[in-house]
C-alpha cells in the first residue's frame, strides 16, 4: 500500500449515476429499477419500483455544495466529486485520504434500500447491478478505492453466492443492513437461519458492515414542521447512537459467540457512546447472572475479539483504554454534509489530542488497512 | 434535614399500597376504574395485580426485588408478600438508613406514572392527582423525600399547569415525563407543550425522563424468541443509553432550550456517558450545518452544561469522564428497590466507582449536586 496522508478513511459514500440500473439491469426490470425522473418542482428525483428515494433530492452531496444544507436537486447541480472517480480522487487529497471504503446513496446509506422490495428478482437484479457497476468504474480507477457489496437480505442462499460473486470480483466488504426483519417479512437476523451467511463471510474473511440508519424506526421520529436543516441535525445526531440496538442484539443473540471469526463494522456509529454501553451491558450481565447461562464471554469481551467502532468526530483519547485502540476506526463520511471534509485533517488533530503515535496510526490506517486487506 | 450519610438517591421508587387510590379517588364517580389491587388467576394460582380503568395491569403487583432476599431478583405475587418499607413511607425511612442514604427522589411503581391509556382524560387527571397527593404524603411523613409530579397529558396544557402548580406547593420538586407523547398528541416538540415548559421553569422543576422514558415502545428491535428472561432483560435494558441522545438533541434542535434557558432536564438511569456522545454529536450536527444560522444560537455543549443533568451508578469508566460531561450536572442514584439496586451495600459501589475521585467531585456528585436542584433544605451534620 502506499501511504501519503496516513488515513483510510472507512466510511464514504458514492453517488450512483443515472445510467447506473438502466444500463445494467434486464429490460424487464429497466421501469422498476432506480431511475432518475423529472420532478414535479422542475427538479430531479430517484424512483424505485414507484417510491421515491433520496428525499426527492437528485444526490447526497452536501458538504461539496456551496451551502451545506442545501442537496442538489438536479443531476446537473452534483458536484462531480460525489459520481466521477477521478473527480473523487482530487477531493481525497485535497483533505487528506489515502483510500475510501465505499458505501452506497441510491441503494441506501446502510445499503437498505433494495431489502425493502417485495419482489426479491428485482432484489436481486438492483443488487447486482451496483456491484458490478462498483468494480467496474471505481474500483477499475484506482486501488485507492475499497470496494463493498450490497447483498439481498433474503434468501439466505441468494445473499451468500452474491457475496462469493462480489468477492471474487474484488469486493472487501460486504454492507449488511443490521436488521433485514425490519425491512421486510424475513426471518430475525438472531435466528440460525442467518447461520450459514456469517459462515460463507468467516470463510470468506470479509467484514460484515453494519451501516447505522438501516432502521430509522430506532431513532426518535422527527417533529413535523421542522426546519430542513434542524430535521437533518435531529437524524444527524439520533441516528449513529441508533447503533446501540445492533451491538446489544449481535452480542447478546450469540451471533458473535457462535461465528468467533466474523467481524463486525459499526458503521457511522461515532464513538462517544460506546463506552458506556460496553460498561453497561457487562454490568448487567454480571447482574442478571448471565455467566450461568452458557456465554463464554462478555459483551466487552465479544466485542474487543470481533467489533469496531467508526468515529469521525468524536474526542479518541477518553476511550483508547477501555474500549482499545485496535476497535476504533476513522472516516471522513465524504460527501454527506455531516462529513468533516474539507476540514478532515484539521478535525483529526483535534479529536487526537493527547493520543499516542502509535494509537493515531492505529486508528487512522492500520486497523482499516488490515480489515479491507489493503 | 441532616445530611448524615452524604448519599442521596436521584432516582429511588416510591410504592403504593392497595387503598392509596381508593382513599383519595371518589368511588361514586370511578368505581371500580379507580386504581385498587385485585386476586386473579395464573395457571390455576393465585396472583394478584393492579387493576386500572377496570383492567388488570399485566406486571407483577409490586416491584422491589432489593426488598425481596434470596433467590435474587424476586418479584412479590401476592399482597401480603410485598414488604412494609415499600409503600410505608415511615418504615421505609429505617431502610434507607440501613443503606447510608440521606433522602431520595421518587419515580413511579405499579400500577405506573401513566393513565392516559385508557383515553378519558377526567379519569386521567383524578388519577394524577391522586397519584401526586400520594407522594406529598411522603413528602409530609419525612423531609427526606423528594416527590416527582406525573401529568395529565390528555387535559389542556393549562389544566397541566394547574396541577403541577397545586404538586409544587404540596412539595414536588420536579415532573417525571415521557419522551414521547401519547398518540394523537402533538409532538414533544410542538409549542401547544410551551406552557408546561414556561412552568416548569418558572417555578423550578425539573422535568425528568427516565430509563427509556417510554422511546423503547416506539424505537426498539423487533422482539426475538430465542432469549432466556434474563437475557432479554440484559439485552433491552443496557439500550437505555440512547434515551438522552433521543430527546436532548429534540431539545436543543427545536430550539425549546433556547427559549426556556432555565428549564432543566434530568436523565435517570441512563448512564453518563451518554451526555458525552450528546455533546460530541450535536456540537459536530451545529458546526457542520452551521445551525446558528438557523436560529440555535447556543452551541449545544453550553446548552448541555447549563441545562442537564445525568446519573450515575455503576459507571466506573464514565467517572473519569466527569470533567467533559460536567461534574456538576452528574448525580449518584439507588435504584432502589428496583433490580438494579444494590441495597443495602449501595456504598460498597459508590466506593468502587468512585475510587480515586477527588473529596470535593465526590461530595458533589453524592448529594451537592442533588441539595441544590432539588433545593433540599440540607444541613451537614457535624462529626
Amino acid at each position: 500500500m502506499n501511504l501519503k496522508y496516513g488515513f483510510v478513511s472507512i466510511d464514504d459514500h458514492v453517488q450512483e449515476t443515472p445510467d447506473l440500473w438502466a444500463d445494467r439491469v434486464e429490460k424487464k426490470f429497466r421501469e422498476r429499477a432506480p431511475r432518475l425522473v423529472a420532478a414535479p418542482d422542475g427538479g430531479e428525483q430517484w424512483v424505485l419500483d414507484g417510491r421515491l428515494l433520496l428525499d426527492g433530492r437528485a444526490a447526497r452531496a452536501g458538504a461539496l455544495m456551496a451551502d451545506r444544507n442545501e442537496d442538489p436537486k438536479r443531476w446537473s447541480e452534483v458536484p462531480a466529486a460525489a459520481y466521477s472517480p477521478p473527480e473523487r480522487l482530487k477531493a481525497m487529497d485535497s483533505a487528506g485520504i489515502d483510500y475510501s471504503v465505499l458505501y452506497p446513496t441510491v441503494a441506501g446509506l446502510a445499503g437498505e434500500t433494495f431489502g425493502r422490495l417485495q419482489d426479491s428478482q428485482l432484489e436481486i437484479a438492483c443488487v447486482r447491478a451496483y456491484n458490478d457497476w462498483l468494480i467496474d468504474e471505481w474500483a477499475a480507477a484506482s486501488e485507492r478505492f475499497i470496494p463493498q457489496c450490497l447483498v439481498p437480505i433474503w434468501p439466505v442462499e441468494a445473499a451468500i453466492a452474491e457475496i462469493q460473486r462480489a468477492v471474487s470480483r474484488g469486493h472487501r466488504g460486504v454492507i449488511l443492513p443490521s436488521l433485514p426483519m425490519h425491512l421486510r417479512d424475513v426471518p430475525h437476523i438472531s435466528g440460525p437461519e442467518y447461520d450459514p451467511l456469517w459462515a460463507a463471510c468467516e470463510e470468506l474473511g470479509v467484514p460484515v458492515c453494519l451501516h447505522a440508519g438501516a432502521s430509522p424506526e430506532l431513532q426518535s421520529p422527527l417533529p413535523p414542521r421542522i426546519k430542513p436543516a434542524l430535521a437533518a441535525a435531529l437524524d444527524g445526531a439520533t441516528k449513529p447512537v441508533s447503533s446501540v440496538f445492533v451491538i446489544s442484539l449481535y452480542s447478546f443473540s450469540r451471533v458473535l459467540l457462535r461465528h468467533p471469526r466474523l467481524r463486525l463494522v459499526l458503521a457511522e456509529s461515532a464513538l462517544s457512546w460506546g463506552m458506556l454501553y460496553l460498561e453497561w451491558a457487562d454490568h448487567q450481565f454480571e447482574h442478571d447472572g448471565l455467566a450461568r447461562e452458557g456465554y463464554d464471554l462478555t459483551p466487552l469481551q465479544m466485542f474487543k475479539r470481533q467489533c469496531y467502532f467508526n468515529a469521525w468526530y468524536d474526542p479518541v483519547a477518553p476511550f483508547t483504554d477501555y474500549i482499545g485502540a485496535d476497535r476504533i476506526l476513522w472516516s471522513a463520511n465524504l460527501p454527506l454534509t455531516n462529513s468533516t471534509w474539507p476540514r478532515t485533517q484539521e478535525t483529526i488533530e483535534r479529536c487526537f489530542k493527547g493520543v499516542t503515535r502509535a494509537e493515531r496510526e492505529r486508528v487512522l490506517w492500520k486497523n482499516g488497512a488490515e480489515l479491507y486487506r489493503v | 434535614m441532616q445530611i448524615k450519610h452524604k448519599l442521596i438517591s436521584a432516582d429511588s421508587h416510591a410504592g403504593f399500597d392497595r387503598n392509596d387510590f381508593t382513599e383519595r379517588m371518589a368511588a361514586s364517580k370511578w368505581g371500580d376504574k379507580i386504581p385498587h389491587i385485585i386476586e386473579t388467576n395464573k395457571n390455576g394460582k393465585r396472583i394478584d395485580r393492579w387493576s386500572v380503568y377496570g383492567e388488570p395491569k399485566r406486571n407483577d403487583v409490586a416491584n422491589c426485588p432489593a426488598l425481596m432476599g434470596e433467590p435474587f431478583p424476586t418479584y412479590p405475587k401476592l399482597y401480603e408478600e410485598i414488604p412494609k418499607a415499600y409503600h410505608d413511607p415511615k418504615a421505609r425511612l429505617e431502610m434507607l438508613d440501613k443503606d447510608g442514604v440521606d433522602a431520595e427522589v421518587l419515580f413511579p411503581n405499579p400500577p405506573g406514572g401513566t393513565y392516559y391509556e385508557y383515553g378519558d382524560a377526567e379519569f386521567e387527571l383524578d388519577v394524577v392527582r391522586a397519584y401526586n397527593d400520594i407522594l406529598a404524603e411522603w413528602r409530609r411523613v419525612s423531609d427526606r423525600y423528594v416527590p416527582l409530579a406525573i401529568v395529565p397529558y390528555l387535559s389542556a396544557p393549562e389544566m397541566i399547569k394547574k396541577e403541577l402548580e397545586r404538586a409544587a406547593a404540596a412539595g414536588h420538586r420536579g415532573v417525571n415525563l415521557m419522551g414521547q407523547m401519547p398518540e394523537g398528541l402533538p409532538h414533544i416538540t410542538d409549542s401547544y407543550w410551551y406552557p408546561v415548559w414556561d412552568v416548569c421553569q418558572a417555578l423550578q422543576l425539573p422535568i425528568h425522563f427516565h430509563g427509556s422514558a417510554g422511546l423503547s415502545a416506539g424505537a426498539s428491535v423487533r422482539k426475538w424468541s430465542g432469549y432466556s428472561p434474563r437475557q432479554a432483560h440484559s439485552a433491552q435494558t443496557a439500550t437505555s443509553a440512547v434515551t438522552p441522545a433521543q430527546i436532548v438533541p429534540q431539545f436543543i434542535f427545536s430550539g425549546i432550550t433556547e427559549k426556556f434557558p432555565g428549564l432543566i432536564s434530568v436523565f435517570p438511569e441512563a448512564g453518563v456517558g451518554s451526555l458525552n456522545y450528546v455533546i460530541a454529536a450535536c456540537d459536530h450536527e451545529w458546526e457542520s450545518r452551521h445551525l446558528w444560522t438557523e436560529g440555535v444560537l447556543t452551541r449545544p455543549s453550553e446548552i448541555v452544561h447549563r441545562q442537564m443533568y445525568v446519573n450515575f451508578w455503576f459507571e466506573a469508566e464514565g467517572i473519569k469522564l466527569r470533567d467533559d460531561i460536567g461534574v456538576d450536572n452528574i448525580m449518584w442514584e439507588s435504584g432502589f428497590p428496583h433490580v438494579a439496586s444494590y441495597y443495602p451495600h449501595s456504598w460498597r459501589e459508590v466506593e468502587r466507582v468512585l475510587k480515586g475521585v477527588p473529596e470535593a467531585d465526590r461530595r458533589k456528585m453524592q448529594y451537592e449536586n442533588a441539595v441544590r436542584l432539588y433545593k433540599i433544605d440540607a444541613k451537614l451534620m457535624d462529626h
